[in-house]
């Protein structure tokens, strides 16, 4: 029996040195002489989105799936699995109770994913239009060049799809606006300028299922009468170019766009547009901007870009995961989309699940799960059992949100009741050594570098909320800069130009909101609870704590740790930069937190 | 490590070239010369203005606001440390500081004998390995202070990338 | 035509008309500073912001890009207009503390207190870009802005001067903090860097403008550069015509 040996090469795995275990396994299967077919350079995106395991390999038909697997590997897998089918356990995952697990339905993290958008990854070539047509591909976009544009339209409104780039806006009616014009040529684009710092799932499915996408802007083109179309994607993203610019090429060989899409009468050229490099490209006036060719500033949006977009055309903008739905909004009804969700945010939607958790990736669960769910069942707890402080959704636009609301069922209207936002769906998890009002200075700090500098409130706005909070990190906070911090945030809000300005101050606010005693602490007793901000932490041994492991010792890059072996170690404050790598080092709790002001009093011991 | 061209009229000419004369081509073109030669050099962007009968000042407004792009050569190699979100909250101001010390060089700079280029990024989409590092499109994840020290020194003998 | 109601009083305006405009019109200031009928509008200093209430929803605007498209209450000083017309002056004043213009407007209309803050020192321009717009609908584009985010600034490709710029002060003209620098002697003038040789009018002496604005104003004319200021054009005009027609006898 032919078995298949699907490596998945996506950029995480990539880093991991996935191609060079494609190399290997291609080696030792001809070695062997083995009757298998190895595809290499295949499952190319974030893997199965795992890709702190990676390289992941998966054998079929047997659905065994090995992670971390090295090029030294390649043998034994050839030789006991693909041959004899025998498991190799090291290699097998351990869930939470130590048990190997073969599948990846029997992995907690894949086991509660609800996949939609991300249907194909992880199982098809995305270099290989083949395998995208075996998996049913394209026949949405067969069926939608017979149906009339009312069809479409209604079909995607009845699904409640709404846009899964940040703001949330029904992608149906976004689309029966574009119809309605006469003005042409219309444009349809594809924002893949993903530039959440945090959030990655545009790129996953750009670089693994790019035809799923090229359908889902195909379908747009003919509902709203476009014959051109662009993909804005992240100059960072080389991998996502490559297979976009691949499967454009392969669906125009095919004749399933061009000239004539699907043989119907509809014509359609897709292009690829690099980013810049601009986060605010992700605003659609400013990526449009982009696309023309000048710098991308967004510009007044009371007269919308769906209306006067590209070129002052009708245009409409979808992001990548929105479109990724469509194809199967179109195959299976905009009612059996809708079934999925909540009554007002309905389908799925990827999140990237980083930060201080167990298992972190990307994870596709249907709008309404839990963020308990997400990070204690899916995302195994937080890591080295620390306790949870916050997570923070929608990147530098959305907020921070507490522990008190771990049963919040996440969609686009609860996240944003409590001042957060869905985003992109990037999920940041934090634990009790990150410092919120560092979090805060750092996505304002990342917003003076991204905002287009073009109007005062954001420009201006930010400097000055940065000139605040790095006073506060650093020391120098005063009595009154909470408030005036509010008082800029809501002025921000109400007078920015575009949606980056509006949000600007979305970290900030939600900081303050849920954790206004650790911002006090940093003003009041110049103490940094979380002993991340350097000016106001001091580290500390307990003596009745540490076994003299030297761990701390070793990791120290100011050398200023000192102590023998099984000794108690010392901490000399003069040398100290603060950097905190003894206390992630010290497996033993050993190495206290303290505030500026303390070290003082404890003397030379602290 | 990845050659580059020397700038030279007929290879801007041929870069500029191999586009229709749009405004819209502005940043493609831009960007490939930033491939061709590290950086968008001034002959560039004037015989770009040229072509497409624009001011030069408009094309470097784009150049200087888009972050793929740079003005002046970069080194040999380039070290990118991801500091978006999820690299951040796992350690990459330490891992910057880190780098600053070991290369002497602030994010931005280029080291004096131009063999390193240090550049911090907002987010590389590999969140799941955070924290990470580049060195000329070679991926590190999980790096640790040592890790780096160790790739550092194998970049200057010549091993990776 | 549309009825809308500014401040409680009725007027009425077409679709689509800018916000700034038909306030005006009615007799209702709105201070600019980003505005200039000459130019395409950018709405990016944000002090002609008003606040707007559509179908029961109140909302803050920025009047000079707002098309009134139906019938609203408008009101352009309202508590929450106050408050963030404060905020955005107060963040105008910190960033160009040398301007009076900024200062006065900041008395005028009440910024919040900014004294937490370090002003910028030195800096007058607050990045409205009107003079990257006048320079480039003149057809020169010899300055424009620079980079992005807190380092936004105007200036000429290179920081270095400009072949493009023929030091025709149109950037001055429109600048509405009086913050870019130049120098006219009776015989130069220098701007962004560059020295321009200043033209005479052959016949009664006065400035002209610069050698390079003369040739490059016949040039878009399509005419031969001539030294002689509009007033005396005139004149010799007239003086042709009384010529000319002078020998006719009516």
């Amino acid at each position: 029996m032919e078995k298949q040996i699907l490596i998945c090469c996506g950029t995480g795995c990539r880093a991991n040195g996935s191609m060079k275990v494609v190399e290997a396994l291609n080696e030792a299967a001809r070695e062997q002489g083995a009757d298998a077919r190895v595809i290499a350079d295949v499952k190319t995106t974030g893997c199965n989105g795992f890709c702190e395991n990676g390289p992941i390999v998966k054998i079929l038909p047997d659905n065994l799936v090995y992670y971390k697997v090295k090029p030294a590997d390649a043998k034994e897998i050839i030789e006991k699995t693909v041959q004899s089918g025998e498991e190799i356990p090291r290699l097998m995952y351990k869930d939470d109770t130590g048990t190997r697990v073969r599948s990846q339905e029997e992995n907690p993290f894949y086991a509660h994913q609800h996949k939609v958008a991300l249907r194909h990854i992880g199982r098809i070539d995305p270099e290989n239009i083949e395998d995208y047509l075996k998996e049913g591909g394209y026949e949405a976009l067969k069926r939608a060049v017979s149906m009339t544009s009312d069809e479409i339209i209604t079909e995607v409104e009845k699904s409640g799809l709404r846009g899964r780039g940040g703001a949330g806006f029904p992608a149906g009616r976004k689309w029966r606006t574009a119809a309605s014009y006469e003005h042409f040529p219309k444009y349809v684009a594809c924002n893949g300028d993903e530039g959440d710092p945090g959030a990655f799932m545009d790129r996953s499915i750009l670089e693994g299922d790019p035809h799923c996408v090229i359908e889902g802007l195909a379908i747009a083109a003919v509902a709203v009468g476009a014959e051109e179309g662009f993909f804005y994607i992240r100059d960072e993203y080389d991998l996502a170019v490559k297979h976009i610019k691949k499967a454009i090429q392969d669906a125009e060989e095919r004749g399933i766009i061009g000239e004539s899409v699907m043989g119907s009468s509809h014509r359609l050229k897709l292009s690829v547009v690099r980013g810049g490099g601009a986060f605010v490209c992700g605003e659609s006036t400013a990526l449009m901007a982009s696309i023309e060719g000048r710098v991308g500033e967004p510009r007044a949006k009371y007269i919308r870009s769906v209306q006067r977009g590209l070129w002052n055309q009708p245009t409409v903008l979808n992001n990548v995961e929105t479109l990724a739905n469509i194809p199967v909004i179109i195959q299976e009804g905009g009612d059996a989309f809708a079934r999925i969700g909540t009554k007002n945010s309905s389908g799925t939607k990827v999140f990237a699940l980083v930060g201080k958790v167990k298992r972190t990736g990307l994870v596709e669960v249907p709008m309404g799960t839990t963020l308990r769910h997400l990070i204690y069942d899916i995302g195994g707890g937080i890591l080295n059992n620390r306790a949870f402080k916050a997570v923070q959704t929608g990147g530098p636009s959305g907020g921070c949100i507490p522990e008190s609301m771990l049963d919040l069922e996440v969609d686009f209207d609860s996240l944003a009741e409590y001042g957060a936002m869905m985003g992109s769906g990037g999920m940041i998890v934090m634990d009790d050594r990150s410092c919120m009002v560092e979090v805060a200075r750092y996505y304002t700090n990342f917003l003076c570098e991204e905002s287009c500098g073009k109007c005062t409130p954001c420009r201006e706005g930010l400097r000055r909320t940065l000139e605040i909070l790095t006073d506060i990190c650093e020391g120098r906070g005063r009595e009154g800069d909470i408030e005036l911090l509010e008082r800029l945030g809501h002025a921000m809000q109400d007078a920015s130009l575009c949606s980056l300005g509006k949000t600007a101050a979305n970290p900030v606010l939600t900081t303050i909101q849920y954790f206004r005693e650790e911002y006090e602490a940093h003003i009041r007793e110049k103490r940094c609870p979380a002993g991340v901000c350097k000016e106001l932490t001091r580290f500390a041994i307990q003596p009745e704590k540490c076994i003299g492991c030297d761990m701390c010792a070793r990791g120290c890059p100011a050398y200023a740790i000192s102590g023998g072996k099984k000794e108690v170690h010392t901490i000399d404050q003069t040398k100290c930069i603060a950097c905190g790598s003894c206390r992630e080092a010290c497996k033993f709790d050993a190495v206290v937190t303290l505030g500026r002001n303390d070290v003082a009093e404890r003397g030379q011991q602290a | 490590m990845v050659e580059f061209l020397e700038v030279s009229i007929e290879s801007i000419d041929q870069i500029i070239h191999s586009y229709e004369c749009s405004q819209r081509y502005a940043l493609a073109i831009m960007q490939d010369m930033q491939r061709t030669y590290q950086y968008v050099p001034r002959e560039g962007m004037e015989a770009l203005a040229q072509y497409l009968d624009c001011p030069v000042s408009a094309l470097y407004a784009m150049a200087t606001f888009y972050k793929a792009l740079s003005l002046v050569p970069k080194g040999e190699h380039i070290i990118k440390c991801c500091d978006g979100t999820a690299c951040h909250i796992r350690g990459a101001s330490t891992l910057i500081d880190g780098v600053k010390r070991e290369l002497g060089i602030e994010p931005g700079e280029t080291t004096e004998d131009g063999f390193f280029s240090f550049e911090t990024v907002n987010c590389l989409g590999s969140c799941a390995l955070a924290p990470v590092l580049v060195v000329d499109d070679v991926y590190y994840g999980k790096v640790t202070l040592e890790k780096l020290k160790e790739i550092i020194a194998d970049v200057r003998k010549g091993g990776a990338a | 035509m549309i009825e809308i109601t500014i401040n409680g009083k009725a007027c009425t305006c077409e679709k689509g008309e800018f916000l700034l405009d038909v306030a005006r019109r009615n007799g209702f200031y709105i201070p600019t500073l980003c505005h200039h009928p000459g130019l395409a509008e950018q709405g990016c200093c944000r002090v002609c912001l008003v606040e707007v209430v559509e179908r029961g929803k109140s909302k803050i605007v920025v009047s000079c890009v707002y098309p009134v498209e139906r019938p609203c209450e408008v009101y352009t000083d309202s508590d929450r207009v106050r408050e963030d017309r404060g905020a955005v002056l107060m963040l105008l004043a910190m960033r160009a503390p040398e301007s009076p213009e900024i200062a006065a407007l900041c008395r005028q209309y009440g910024a919040i207190d900014g004294s937490r803050f370090k002003p910028i020192q030195g800096e007058k321009c607050i990045m409205c870009g009107l003079c990257a717009r006048a320079c480039a609908s003149l057809g020169t584009g010899a300055i424009s802005t620079v980079m992005r985010g807190t380092a936004k600034k105007i200036s000429t490709p290179y920081d270095e001067p400009s072949s493009a710029c023929i030091g025709c002060l149109s950037c001055v003209k429109v600048c509405p903090t009086s913050a870019i620098s130049f120098t006219d002697g009776p015989e130069k003038r220098s701007i962004w860097g560059r020295e321009f040789e200043l033209v005479h009018c052959r016949e009664c002496g006065t400035v002209i403008g610069t050698r390079e604005e003369i040739e490059y104003a016949a040039k878009r004319c399509g005419e031969e550069p001539e030294e002689i200021c509009p007033e005396c054009r005139k004149k010799k005009m007239a003086d042709v015509m009384a010529h000319t027609y002078g020998e006719c006898e009516i």
